[in-house]
């Protein structure tokens, strides 16, 4: 049976190209359903309270601790955040220990997330960890902090990840969030460990690899003796080993994790491969002062976020889902002024109908609306709906039925018109703001009235208008 | 039988139009044409003979015109003349691409004006008839006129079509047939890098006081590399030298070459990618070189180093190290994609001794200038090489216009300047017979 099994030929999924993480579209979006969603888009550290509800033993002296939020809100984050949690390891009254730790769960299974703690003996933290926190424990978590995270959108995902014991934890949680989504990427995943039954999660990976034929995952013994059997890989990280898993390792991101000397040794042969030094992210485990000093930093900031975002969320709950803080810019490099979207290439498909585009000419037309004040204007005309004509400063009346043109040219806006038929667009202006019904003939293009313009010749109003005019 | 009726559009054409004795004059010009030396000197300074150039050649064969980055969307448009003709080619509804003259039917302005933009309907700005994008008049204010018809005066259409995301132009009536050819050898080599996802990141735009035949000569050769500095740190400089032509002073990047173009033949193999060199400058009517070679250093791209100059791949390519698939089309146009951009050149003929050069860097589209690619380093190795190339083609062009210019022999090096050549002049000759 299993032999008949590995010989069927299965055929490759038709996916879509690139990577997009789920939430990727939802925060672009101002449409209402959509707001709702935005719970799930990562574009801030929050501090909150947070429960154990499973604990799931690893082999490799790991533990896994599966938390769901009191809120009932999920957790929103990207594959390789860390959080920082306060352990009361001295007691409830005691000044509990600050630990951060990255969150082995995929963001793409929101409602709980897992951390993966790795026991060491001397440590004040982690044995504590492994003894007291039990389903039922609530801890006081910050998060998700980090910028060492896949993107939110990739349309060439081509990813060399590395994980050298525990460091295979933020790893874990890319591995699953790629393999929980559809579309195009190609995984390499170099795991290295001490002992053979050192590596967490190798079941998961192993039927990960099985069924995903976009992530491979290879392992490598370190430098200890090998049981006979092993048939993975063996010895340090080496040139040739990287050549050897990925021979375009130049052409991928390369995402890795794990003690200092792994990362520095890392750093220098993925140089020598050929990888560029802005492919290559790096989550130290252990560190030096100078990067102990950094992820402080990084905490430090991600706990001002989220103490500024608790004052705006106390002042107004609404305005609080409207705009992204200002801090956001500082925290999250990805999303420039233009926006993460555009700057990816799988740009949003929902716009604001209501706030047009700057238009062609560099105006910010939407930005300006309010500025002269229309209602000082000299209204002329006689008619149900009132055309505001800004850089002319004038009102002027309309009926629901006529050409917007004729009426704005006798009261001496300045518009050219030639044919008269939408056809020359000649007369093409912008609006501001209301709507109008447009009967044209190839005069405009289906971008230029997305970007807010019109024809006047032939379009009504059918409510009130201001026109850049 | 009835006598024969000159087609309308054959009006004003230069071979049936040239007196009897002008024509034999040139016709016996390309026949005494000495092989292996460069052209006598009317080819490069005769008002006549680039005339004869407009017609045989850019009359006659496809032309590159642009590429899809230029006008991804339904309305954009670019202008593009060659010679006397100016032609106006737009992207569809449909996704494809109308060539018209730009040329309006009433008193015949320019309809387009601008180099490049995005319209609707096209309106011609002297009197405003109005053409749509396929080029029917639709509008023409006309009061009292009882008898004018529209229908007579669309604008005249060209052929057009798109190879790769590289769009090409043909005016004759018939264009010729050996181009589907021409374009199923390229389009392997080009299709993995995407032109569709990408956009410019830089267009220059020089004018070299040269005939265009100049142009692309120099282009053929490496002879000159000497005179490239910023280009001989990626490009090997023993280009189009062969085993046994190697002087001494370049037998140390010649073995640097050799084993950097065995790693590219190992990586395009592993890759799938075509790399053979194809060279057909003179054995086919759309005469064609291409081939994908090593650069120097990383082999990455055009920079000092050999380094990416833009972070995004093209494509779905997998490997930045992927040297340069380069591309000669004949008649006036070159190519270098890279894994991480793509450089195309035209050249537009002005007159027999002006040429517009047109140089245009493409990116991913969605790499982001200042955090991808920086601008300057991007286009620093070309900038500096087109201005080198515009000063190697304006001596030969003050050259030619000298009585004291006669012709000297191509070196072996310049095989391909000699195939260019032989390439025109069996093209105009075909044409005049
Ligand atoms: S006047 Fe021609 S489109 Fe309005
Ligand atoms: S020349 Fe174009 S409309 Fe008169
Ligand atoms: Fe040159």
């Amino acid at each position: 049976m299993t032999e008949l099994l590995t010989e069927t030929i299965v055929q490759e999924p038709h996916r879509i190209r690139g990577l997009e993480m789920p939430w990727n579209r939802v925060m672009g979006s101002t449409e209402g359903p959509a707001s709702a969603a935005r719970a799930l888009g990562p574009w801030h550290p929050q501090e909150f309270m947070a429960e154990c509800v499973e604990i799931v033993p690893e082999v490799g002296g790991m533990m896994t601790f599966v938390f769901r939020r009191c809120d009932g809100a999920p957790l929103a984050f990207r594959a390789g955040q860390y959080v920082n949690v306060a352990f009361p390891v001295n007691g409830e009254d005691q000044d509990p220990a600050d630990r951060s730790y990255s969150l082995s769960s995929a963001p793409t299974k929101p409602w709980t997330f897992d951390i993966t703690v790795k026991r060491d003996p001397t440590g004040l933290v982690s044995p504590w960890v492994h003894q007291n926190i039990k389903p039922g424990t609530v801890l006081e978590m910050l998060g998700p902090v980090g910028a060492f995270h896949l993107p939110d959108a990739d349309r060439r995902a081509r990813y060399l990840l590395l994980a050298a014991g525990a460091g295979i934890t933020p790893i874990m949680s890319m591995v699953r969030t790629i393999h929980s989504l559809p579309g195009q990427a190609d995984v390499v995943v170099l795991y290295h460990g001490a002992a053979d039954e050192g590596f967490a999660f190798n079941k998961e990976l192993a039927y990960i690899a099985s069924v995903d034929s976009r992530i491979r995952v290879f392992y490598s013994l370190g430098d200890r003796a090998k049981p006979a059997d092993w048939e993975g890989l063996s010895g340090r990280l080496t040139a040739a080993m990287l050549n050897e898993v990925a021979p375009d390792a130049n052409g991928r991101q390369v995402y890795a994790c794990g003690p200092e000397g792994y990362l520095n040794t890392a750093t220098e042969l993925l140089g020598n491969v050929g990888v560029d030094d802005t492919s290559i992210h790096m989550e130290f485990f252990t560190g030096d002062r100078q990067t102990i000093l950094e992820y402080q930093a990084e905490l430090a900031l991600a706990v001002d976020i989220a103490e500024e975002i608790a004052e705006e969320i106390a002042d107004s709950a609404e305005d609080y889902y409207e705009g992204q803080p200002a801090a956001f810019g500082l925290y999250e490099p990805g999303y420039d002024a233009e926006g993460t979207l555009q700057a990816t290439g799988m740009p949003l498909e929902t716009v604001d109908p209501d706030a047009p585009e700057a238009s062609d000419d560099g105006s910010d037309a939407g930005a300006e609306v309010s500025t002269p004040d229309a209602s000082s204007f000299e209204t002329v005309g006689t008619g149900s709906l009132t055309l505001s004509f800004m850089r002319t400063g004038i009102n002027v009346r309309v009926d629901p039925t006529e050409h917007i043109l004729g009426p704005a040219q006798r009261a001496g806006v300045r518009i050219g018109a030639n044919c008269k038929e939408g056809m020359c667009g000649s007369c093409k202006v912008v609006k501001l703001s209301g709507e109008v019904e447009m009967n044209h003939q190839g005069g405009i293009r289906a971008r230029e009235i997305d970007a807010g313009k019109f024809l006047p010749c032939c379009s009504t109003a059918r409510t009130d208008m201001v026109i850049d005019a | 039988m009835s006598a024969p009726v000159l087609p309308l559009n054959s009006r004003g054409k230069l071979a049936s139009s040239l007196p009897a004795e002008q024509l034999a004059e040139i016709s016996a010009l390309f026949e005494f044409r000495r092989k292996g030396y460069s052209l006598d000197a009317p080819f490069y300074t005769d008002a006549t003979i680039f005339k004869m150039d407009m017609e045989a050649i850019f009359g006659q064969h496809w032309i590159f015109a642009g590429s899809v980055a230029e006008l991804p969307e339904p309305g954009d448009y670019i202008t593009v003349d060659y010679g006397p003709y100016s032609l106006i080619v737009l992207r569809n509804d449909d996704g494809g691409v109308n060539v018209l003259h730009n040329v309006c039917r009433h008193r015949g302005a320019r309809v387009l004006t601008e180099a490049a933009g995005a319209t609707g309907n096209l309106v011609c700005g002297y009197h405003s008839w109005t053409y749509s994008p396929e080029g029917n008049l639709i509008h023409a204010s006309a009061p009292g006129e009882a008898k004018f018809d529209k229908n007579c005066f669309a604008l005249k259409r060209a052929h057009g079509r798109e190879v790769a995301g590289l769009i090409f132009v043909c005016i004759a009536d018939e264009p010729p047939t050996d181009f589907d050819e021409t374009s199923r050898i390229f389009e392997p080599y080009l299709a993995p890098h995407d032109l569709s996802k990408t956009k410019i990141a830089y267009q220059q735009n020089i004018i070299e006081e040269g005939n265009w035949k100049l142009v692309m000569e120099n282009n053929r050769e490496c002879y000159h590399c000497d005179g490239h500095p910023e280009l001989a740190c990626s490009l090997f400089p023993t280009w189009g030298l062969t085993e046994g032509l190697i002087p001494a002073h370049l037998e140390e990047v010649w073995d640097r070459n050799k084993e950097a173009q065995s790693s590219l033949e190992e990586r395009c193999r592993r890759y799938g990618l075509p790399y053979e060199v194809v060279e057909e400058l003179d054995t086919r009517i759309a005469g064609i070189r291409i081939s994908r070679e090593s650069l120097d250093g990383e082999g990455e791209s055009f920079s000092a180093d050999g380094r990416r100059l833009s972070k995004k791949l093209l494509g779905d390519l997998p490997d930045f190290r992927l040297g340069r698939c380069s591309m000669h089309l004949q008649p006036n146009s070159w190519f270098h994609f890279q894994s991480d951009h793509v450089i195309t050149f035209g050249v537009f003929p002005i007159n027999e001794h002006q040429s517009l050069v047109r140089t245009t860097w493409l990116v991913a589209d969605d790499a982001v200038e200042g955090v991808d690619y920086d601008l300057e380093k991007l286009t620093y190795t070309w900038k500096q090489t087109n201005l080198q190339d515009k000063a190697f083609v304006e001596l030969c062009q003050t050259g030619a216009g000298s009585p004291a210019y006669e012709p000297g022999p191509y070196m072996k090096s310049e095989y391909q300047v000699e195939a260019f050549i032989n390439w025109y002049v069996q093209r105009v000759q075909e044409h005049l017979a």
